[in-house]
């Protein structure tokens, strides 16, 4: 089994505040993985250690080190273009771009590749190939020019997966996904997920314990910065080693 | 009837001029500063200050910098003049228009800036934040995203920066024209030409804003 990211001794602070402490973690490729733990624990803040989006607000210190795909991130070489290109982010509010359906599935290739590079016929195959691989191309093939903010926040977030497709990304990180959507929109981004594994890695930070149950194969739990239990999911929500993992697994606190 | 146009002329280019500047100091203070930084604070508040001021005062500033102080008038002339620079005498008409198109731009550089930044702020966090995950350099969030859903409003801020520059203008130039002129008739041809320009401009800008509104 490979793994598609590993960090060692992982330390991070917010100016004087320190988010993250010693973190150790292995995240199995083509899987399906976690993070739960209570509000503030740095389960987020672990997320976006692993694209660098973090270090847009300023005032981060990071210390250690994070093998992504087998190269270390925090490398002065590292380009951040080529790293975002192979770690996709998902927002916890759906975000389209507020051009239509058709440009922001073409965003991100746009971006990376020359002025005038991709020719019609081709992004039209690319466009129907990442909606068709959500669900969504039945729904959306004839309101292709529609402004993407104006669709149901289902497919919004669903378009948001299928953005990032086209730029075949190896892991894709999601922050809370689901947490704006209702329990249908929910069950259907859940079932994509449960499609998509395998050609992706998915990590997923979430509040929901019936969620993180349902779909992950491995679960991380963190409390106040520090990674408490990484586990299978089953092993972890029915028999915890750390008293605190079993606290909040049971909804003690939380 | 040719110096009226040639005011309008000088006022236009002036405040191409201020608006272009406004702009890129608005765009420097904004997405390249961090919000922290103690000179952006600085420059802020002196911003907000400047905003502040009534017009007027820019005027009486304006007549004891340009036209007491033999220094200062040459400072200016890093234009063009038309005439024996040297030899010019103080209300040399020429002088009177650059003296005039510096401190208009004194006086709409700091609206632009500011009504910039505000644009700018308006376009959310989440689609900055969407599009460096996407993998996009700083140029390409500006230029793709943030420039063109915050272009209207720059317009607009623009146009209003311009529209109460020429707005008072027109009005000293009013008060001018009934007290102390010896040729009523062009000073009040340049009052109408002044007062409409600014009726127009405060038009194209709410036309701006209602067009970006609706778009949204």
């Amino acid at each position: 089994m490979n793994y598609s990211i590993e960090a060692e001794n992982l330390n991070l602070w917010y100016g004087d505040f320190q988010a993250l402490i010693d973190v150790n973690l292995k995240i199995r490729d083509g899987q399906i993985t976690s993070l739960i733990g209570p509000s503030g624990c740095g389960k987020s803040t672990l997320l976006r250690c692993f694209n660098r989006v973090n270090e847009r607000y300023g005032n981060v210190t990071t210390h250690g080190k994070i093998e992504v795909l087998g190269k270390n991130i925090y490398d002065p070489d590292v380009s951040l273009p080529e790293l975002r290109k192979a770690v996709g982010m998902v927002f916890q509010r759906p975000n389209p771009l507020p051009i239509s359906v058709y440009e922001n599935i073409l965003f991100g290739l746009r971006i990376h590749s020359p002025m005038r590079s991709i020719t019609r016929a081709e992004s039209e195959e690319i466009v129907e190939e990442a909606l068709t691989s959500v669900f969504l191309w039945e729904d959306l093939k004839d309101k292709l020019k529609v402004r993407a903010t104006s669709l149901q926040l289902e497919q919004q977030q669903k378009l948001c997966i299928a953005r990032l497709l086209p730029l075949k990304p190896k892991i894709i990180l999601m922050d809370e996904p689901c947490s704006a959507l209702d329990a249908k929109g929910t069950r259907a981004v859940e079932e994509l997920m449960e499609v998509l594994a395998g050609s992706y890695t998915f990590l997923i930070v979430t509040h929901n314990m019936a969620q993180a149950r349902r779909v992950s194969e491995e679960c991380i739990f963190m409390f106040l910065g520090e990674l408490i239990e990484h586990r299978e999911t089953q092993a972890l929500f029915e028999d915890p080693e750390h008293e605190k993992t079993a606290d909040y697994v049971q909804m003690r606190y939380g | 009837m040719s110096t009226l146009l040639n005011d309008v002329y000088i006022v236009l280019l002036m405040s191409f001029l201020a608006i272009l500047l406004g702009i890129v100091c608005a765009f420097y203070l904004e997405e390249w500063l961090p919000k922290t930084n103690w000179i952006r604070r600085l420059i802020e508040s002196l911003l907000s200050v400047l905003t502040g001021i009534p017009s007027l005062l820019y005027g009486i500033v304006a007549i004891r910098i340009f036209f007491t102080d033999a220094g200062a008038l040459k400072a200016i002339r890093i234009f063009p003049i038309p005439q024996n620079a040297a030899a010019a005498p103080l209300h040399d008409d020429s002088m009177l228009l650059y003296a005039g198109a510096a401190t208009f731009i004194v006086m709409v550089m700091p609206v632009t800036i500011k009504t910039t930044q505000d644009a700018l702020r308006s376009v959310g966090t989440p689609i900055r934040e969407v599009t460096y995950a996407l993998g996009a350099s700083q140029w390409q969030v500006l230029t793709r995203q943030v420039v063109p859903l915050a272009l209207k409003q720059i317009l607009a801020g623009g146009c209003r920066a311009m529209s109460r520059a020429f707005a008072t203008t027109a009005l000293l130039l009013g008060i001018y024209t009934w007290h102390y002129t010896s040729e009523p008739k062009e000073m009040s041809n340049r009052f109408i030409l002044f007062l409409g320009m600014a009726l127009f401009l405060s038009i194209l800008s709410s036309t701006l804003t209602e067009m970006d509104n609706s778009s949204n």
